[in-house]
């Protein structure tokens, strides 16, 4: 039993490393290539251009992942509170997005369903924070 | 993780380290929830959990033993919630209304702290997030056909 499990559990690593090393991979190429000087800033969200490096690095590797680059970032661009909060705020609906979806695939989830509902919920909610100033501390 | 460090490096080296750290963190989480939910399943403890469970969890149309996974992934992280769901065998819909909840609402004592040194007001995040997980639970559940 316990060496079925040891088993079954290392197989599940070997397929989750297959997923997350092609990721990181490429999200090192990507920051490499300047993937962050050509996205448009989240203007309509209250994210502006400093923003942008915290927040794709949050949702491409998340939270543990890219705390290092988040934080910096933050302190360095001296990027206020309330974008801080902004940031945060998308990110604690929706970060490290694709690695996160896909360990939940290979276990029979439904991709799709999961990264169209955790950006449109991102999105509005950081919208509405930004709009209504609910949350301003 | 150290950036300094890694800057120097190329991309390739890089993305190959930083994916094979995450891979090491994550062995010693599965293997363990892994080996743990067997020993459960074994002495027949699964179908106690399942029964206590499954009035709060039918609210998201899950079955009992899915509060295993949901409470594995919010205090530990994701992977110990895969763990701790594989074993269970639950159908596409079920592990996809686990995700999403997870997917919004994980890792909370590890993340809650990375939150805080950014200078966010971190309970507020916390809040918001545990909401929206049980929310989206709820929704997606209604929503799937």
């Amino acid at each position: 039993m316990i060496l079925n499990a040891l088993r079954d559990s290392l197989w599940l690593t070997v397929r989750l490393l297959m997923i997350i090393l092609p990721l990181t991979i490429s999200y090192e190429f990507l920051k490499e290539r300047g993937l962050f000087s050509h996205t448009k800033p989240f203007f309509f969200v209250g994210i502006t251009r400093a923003g942008l490096l915290p927040l794709i690095t949050g949702i491409v590797i998340g939270l543990t992942y890219g705390a290092g680059v988040i934080i910096h970032s933050i302190k360095d661009h001296n990027i206020g509170r309330r974008e801080a909060f902004l940031i945060l705020l998308f990110l604690s609906v929706c970060h490290a997005i694709f690695e996160d979806t896909l360990i939940f695939v290979i276990i029979g989830a439904n991709g799709l369903v999961l990264v169209i509902a955790r950006l449109i919920l991102a999105f509005v909610l950081t919208f509405c924070a930004y709009k209504t100033r609910l949350f301003e501390d | 993780m150290n950036e300094g460090n890694l800057v120097s490096r190329g991309p390739l080296k890089r993305g190959l380290l930083s994916g094979l750290s995450i891979t090491f963190m994550m062995v010693k989480v599965i293997v363990p929830c892994y080996i743990a939910i067997e020993i459960i399943k074994h002495f027949g403890l699964i179908d106690i959990i399942s029964k206590v469970c499954k009035p709060f969890m039918s609210i998201f149309g899950l079955p009992g033993e899915a509060a295993l996974c949901l409470v594995a992934g919010y205090f530990i992280n994701l992977y110990a919630a895969i763990a701790v769901l594989t074993p269970l065998g639950l159908p596409a819909k079920d592990i996809t209304v686990v995700a999403l909840m997870l997917g919004i609402c994980h890792s909370l004592t590890l993340e809650t702290p990375i939150t805080k040194k950014t200078g966010a007001n971190a309970w507020l995040l916390l809040l918001v997030r545990v909401a929206l997980s049980l929310f989206s639970g709820v929704a997606l559940k209604l929503l799937w056909k």
